[in-house]
């Protein structure tokens, strides 16, 4: 019966939004791609082929080599390891700070909100790139880290979105009934207003927070000093590194461009999908 | 002793306004006690009261309420008067819903919007047994919606006003509560809808709940109530049958202002 009714409602998700349903498959592909990478053992040394440099892409590559002689694709796929975990990391760090303290403070209000408010906007108030440059020239230039420090670097954002949502509904007709019920506040607070109202608009601040994290991790390895050096891929570092090497329009230099639009792209369809829809779960 | 929800000397007062002086009354489990008076005479605040919700300050300045079922005896209003809303939450969780139920006025607007009307039955059964998979469709039967398979499924926006005054009363049955508050569960209902939860009402109290019902329509007590209280200005000022009110043998002023202005609505002829 559950099995039947999912595709079903897979159908009907993508007759009512198609382009919002192929980029939630697109960045599945992707977040499947670097579940897996993380899992392959990838030597970048064994990886050079210096007679294969810079082929056209053909049926032994797809997408061509690098001026290195590795496979364009295969890189691509591998680079997906170096965000989609950690920014799936950020997304955790995030939620189990922002969520809490903004529920929290929108449903007790009082000196508890003044002080969880107090705090985040100390946060806020240093720029968030600035913040993570910092973090990491103090504390080493490891992935993790920067996972780590984007999530907290974005608390404020999710908990202030939480806490306007919350505290909006704290007095609405039926938190007031429910309690008259004898609901215990810890169940009013997190069934009703945190999973039943708040769970889209987190749904969605998360997403764009992955998003947030994939440019941080490209540009940082784009630039580099931080982020993902050569010669473990990124989509940032191929960029960078191909570049000069063919022409502006071959596929070896165009790709790694290419699938970054497409996934920043995807990511603001899913986002938005998220926002702007009403409860249907 | 049998069951019973009994408030003495119930004052509630904001500032030196007095908006409830001296109320008392007493609910028998198996009775349907009808309080009518004017908007604005202090019902819904007295019915608030018996569950602690009065969120005023100072509010409720006295009261003393015992509700008793079997032989657990609750006194819930000693020592939390003046006293801010967690400590009222605690006073009040063993009384609230478990043994004294709410039928709010805009029973639409009192359900989860986010959550569908089957979960929100289940919940209410869950709160009374610990078990969370409860199944919400008996209790939808029992409160008089047809073809609970799908009213499970709905979402409160699509139900209709009677029905989701049926769907508060499903999740009053499947919590279990021994008394029942009324707060105007049929105001703004067609005749024929209100009829029907007039009747389910009738049922609640047949099977031994206790239920205090507010109104200010004078016209469906008939049938309905064992026993009226008429409110005005905050006071209490009799306490008669539906009978006595239809007959017009009516001790105080009060009750007569408002058995009078009932027959000229009725009648159709205003002012």
């Amino acid at each position: 019966m559950r099995a039947l009714a999912i595709p079903r409602r897979a159908e009907r998700l993508f007759r009512r939004n198609p382009a919002a349903t192929l980029a939630a498959l697109w960045l599945l592909v992707i977040v499947i791609m670097g579940l897996v990478a993380l899992l392959s053992r990838y030597d970048p040394i064994t990886d050079v082929h210096v007679g294969q440099a810079e082929l056209g892409p053909g049926p032994g590559h797809w997408l061509g080599t690098d001026h290195l002689g590795r496979d364009v694709l295969k890189r691509l796929a591998l680079a997906c390891q170096f965000f989609v975990a950690p920014g799936m990391l950020a997304c955790l760090v995030s939620a189990a700070i922002a969520i809490p303290a903004g529920a929290i403070a929108g449903f007790e209000g009082g000196w508890i909100e003044a002080g969880i408010r107090w705090v985040f906007t100390v946060v806020a108030s240093v720029p968030r790139f600035v913040l993570l440059l910092l973090v990491l020239s103090i504390y080493g230039d490891r992935l993790y880290l920067l996972a780590i420090a984007a999530g907290v670097a974005y608390a404020p954002t999710l908990a202030e979105a939480v806490f306007g949502r919350i505290e909006g509904l704290r007095s609405a007709e039926y938190v007031l009934a429910n309690r008259a019920y004898g609901v215990p506040s810890w169940r009013i607070l997190w069934v009703h207003l945190v999973w039943a109202a708040s769970r889209r608009l987190v749904a969605r601040h998360l997403v764009t927070l992955f998003g947030y994290y994939l440019v941080l991790e490209t540009t940082l390895s784009y630039i580099g000093g931080f982020g993902v050096q050569e010669p473990m891929p990124s989509w940032g570092n191929m960029l960078a590194f191909d570049w000069g090497y063919s022409a502006w329009y071959a596929p070896q230099v165009l790709a790694p461009v290419v699938v970054l639009w497409v996934t920043i792209v995807a990511i603001a369809w899913v986002a938005e999908t998220l926002g702007g829809e009403v409860a249907d779960a | 002793m049998p069951d019973r929800l009994e408030i003495s000397g119930l004052t509630l007062r904001v500032r030196d306004r007095v908006l409830v002086q001296d109320a008392s009354f007493q609910l028998r489990a198996g009775e349907v006690l009808a309080l009518v008076g004017a908007s604005g005479c202090g019902k819904t605040l007295t019915a608030l009261s018996v569950l602690g919700m009065v969120d005023l300050q100072p509010g409720v300045v006295a009261a003393d309420l015992v509700v008793q079922v079997g032989d657990e005896v609750h006194r819930p209003w000693q020592g939390v008067l003046g006293a801010d809303q967690r400590r009222r939450d605690q006073a009040f969780a063993p009384v609230r819903g478990r043994l004294v139920g709410y039928l709010p006025q805009d029973a639409r607007n009192s359900l989860d919007p986010l959550l569908r009307v089957g979960r929100q039955v289940r919940d209410a059964a869950a709160l009374r047994t610990g078990n969370a998979d409860e199944d919400p469709r008996p209790w939808l039967r029992r409160a008089g919606l047809p073809d609970p398979e799908r009213v499970e499924q709905l979402f409160p926006h699509e139900l209709s006003g009677g029905m989701a005054q049926r769907v508060a009363i499903a999740q009053a049955l499947a919590r279990g509560s021994r008394f029942l508050l009324a707060d105007e569960p049929t105001t703004g209902l067609d005749p024929t809808v209100q009829r029907g939860i007039l009747d389910e009402i009738r049922t609640l109290a047949r099977d031994g709940i206790g239920v205090l019902f507010i109104t200010h329509d004078l016209r469906i007590l008939p049938g309905l109530a064992d026993a009226v209280l008429v409110m005005e200005n905050g006071c209490v000022v009799e306490r008669t049958t539906p009978l006595e009110l239809q007959s017009g043998e009516l001790t105080s002023a009060p009750a007569r202002r408002l058995v009078e202005a009932t027959r000229r609505v009725a009648a159709g002829r205003l002012g």
